[in-house]
């Protein structure tokens, strides 16, 4: 697919001094909750997946940082033998861009909350959704609407019926299109069709405030899913009061999106219009596991250089700089 | 026409002529001066609320990039469009079957032997994945229109094709040799639109899928 240029944008006056001014306000925010700030070596030592920037050093193939929360997760478990809690993170990665409109260098910022295994992880969860919400009034976004999703509404019933593989995909790729009659085409003569097409309808059937999980009530993994519905509920009824006057919380009950790395609670920050999600995370807490330490994670990003697009192309929708 | 007005992507062609006479008499009717016009964006019965006309084939990439909200189109084209959209709702109209066809006489088996394969073809994903199910190769030969001129030419064994009602097929000697999919009406929005104002899209979407389905 041909690919919109420019490919690795160079940032203009305002631009610049934009993303000067939201980084130093995200962290800041970071900070002032105790995330301390770590810096991944552009070049990270992890195996090269597809899609990053490679280039060869001499004989050796590297190539540049293409995500943070991996670049991270390697030197955290490299370096540390317990972990630390709070980490945030700011700089640019670069990837070859699915969406033709996405540039290859991205500027990000973000933050990772990393606890022992055992620890509850419950409160974590909430504490990063609470910091989440204060992201759009440090941008100076005029309004926003914050997504809480659940990996596990997906990938719990999924590997109850022992689905994987192609079949796997195909229903979570059907899930992600909001398309529920392709999720019925997918399951075609499949045992569990009836069943998982039902919680598909369940899931899709909404997209609005708290009153959202009683979907859940209608899918025939109601029960299974239980936990993660008492998790959102209490999540919900500690996030609610503390809403700032110009953010909306809704529920999705369909977020699959990172659904093969989040294992639990995933957040999405969007603004009315946005095209694209501004920020976006959720639990992973795989990740330290396959790499040898007994650590679970939850994080998120705030994906400037999509902020920064917008800014030029919706400015309504920030207010202007003192 | 404001700034906020949201556009609905209309597939002109097969689609587009059994899809306006659906939406007459609902808040969605186009313009009817507008479509004798050669205006591709038309004024619909709700203010606020235009259609813009595109090639099917356009048209997933209107909708993916956001231009359009909302976007009628068949799964065919979907199928061979890797874009990143919803798709809300099968709207069952434009029914149609992706099919294998060839000259009369000419079997499944005479063209899985020959050693040398040619299909033409406007849906070569749907082809290529066919053929990988069926561990054969053959040569494609991508076309964009008439492509049931291509076995009485001699530019191809056999073409994958929408056949509807097979009229086109029959008048060209041509016969379906085997289904490979079937093809309907689809309802799409854009991710952005969707997820970031479903208060404004929803309402428009059920509408739709009310007058439509």
């Amino acid at each position: 697919m041909p690919v919109r240029t420019p490919h690795f944008p160079d940032l203009l006056f305002d631009s610049a001094a934009r993303l000067r001014r939201w980084e130093s306000a995200l962290m800041g925010l970071l900070e002032a909750h105790g995330y301390r700030e770590l810096h991944p070596s552009l070049v990270p030592r992890e195996s090269i997946p597809d899609g990053a920037l490679r280039f060869f050093d001499g004989e050796e193939l590297v190539a540049l940082r293409w995500d943070f929360t991996v670049a991270l997760a390697g030197l955290l478990a490299r370096r540390f033998p317990t972990p630390p809690p709070r980490v945030s993170y700011a700089g640019a990665v670069f990837r070859r861009p699915v969406q033709p409109w996405e540039a290859v260098e991205r500027f990000e910022v973000g933050c990772e909350r990393i606890q022992p295994e055992g620890e509850s992880s419950g409160e974590a969860d909430v504490e990063l959704a609470r910091l989440l919400m204060a992201i759009p009034g440090a941008l100076g976004l005029k309004s926003a609407i914050l997504h809480l999703g659940n990996a596990a509404l997906v990938r719990r019933p999924l590997e109850a019926e022992g689905l994987a593989g192609d079949l796997a995909d195909a229903v979570v790729s059907a899930l992600s299109r909001r398309a529920p009659h392709r999720v019925r085409e997918a399951l075609h003569g499949h045992p569990a069709a009836d069943r998982l097409a039902a919680h598909a309808e369940a899931l899709l059937s909404e997209l609005d405030g708290p009153g959202t999980l009683d979907a859940l009530q209608a899918s025939p993994y109601a029960d299974l899913l239980r936990d993660e519905r008492d998790h959102m509920d209490r999540a919900l009824k500690s996030l609610l009061p503390i809403l700032p006057p110009n953010l909306e919380l809704r529920v999705d009950l369909a977020d699959v999106a990172g659904l093969d790395f989040y294992t639990g609670p995933t957040l999405r920050l969007w603004a009315p219009g946005a095209q694209q999600e501004l920020a976006a995370g959720g639990r992973y807490d795989r990740l330290f596991p396959g790499l040898g330490r007994p650590w679970q994670a939850a994080g998120f990003c705030v994906r400037l250089s999509r902020l920064l697009d917008l800014a030029v192309t919706r400015p309504d929708l920030f207010e202007q700089p003192q | 026409m404001t700034p906020q007005t949201l556009l609905i992507a209309f597939p002109k062609g097969r689609l587009g002529d059994e899809l306006v006479p659906r939406l007459a008499s609902t808040p969605l009717a186009l313009d009817a001066d507008a479509l004798k016009s050669r205006v591709l964006r038309i004024p619909t019965a709700t203010p606020g609320v235009a259609a813009l006309l595109l090639k099917g084939a356009d048209l997933p990439r209107y909708v993916a990039a956001g231009v359009a909200s909302l976007g009628i189109v068949g799964s065919d084209t979907l199928d061979e469009m890797d874009m990143d959209l919803l798709e809300l709702a099968d709207l069952g109209f434009g029914a149609c079957r992706l099919s294998l066809c060839a000259l009369a006489g000419v079997t499944l088996e005479t063209l899985r032997a020959k050693p040398h394969l040619r299909l033409a073809t406007k849906f070569p994903k749907a082809t290529e994945a066919w053929l990988t199910r069926e561990g054969l190769t053959a040569e494609l030969v991508p076309l964009s229109s008439s492509a049931e001129l291509a076995p009485l030419l001699g530019l191809a064994d056999a073409i994958v094709d929408l056949v509807q009602t097979g009229g086109t097929l029959k008048a060209h000697g041509l016969v379906e040799t085997l289904v490979l999919g079937r093809s309907s009406a689809r309802l799409v929005a854009a991710r952005g639109a969707y997820l970031s104002e479903p208060g404004r899209i929803r309402p428009l979407a059920d509408l739709l899928i009310a007058a439509l389905r």
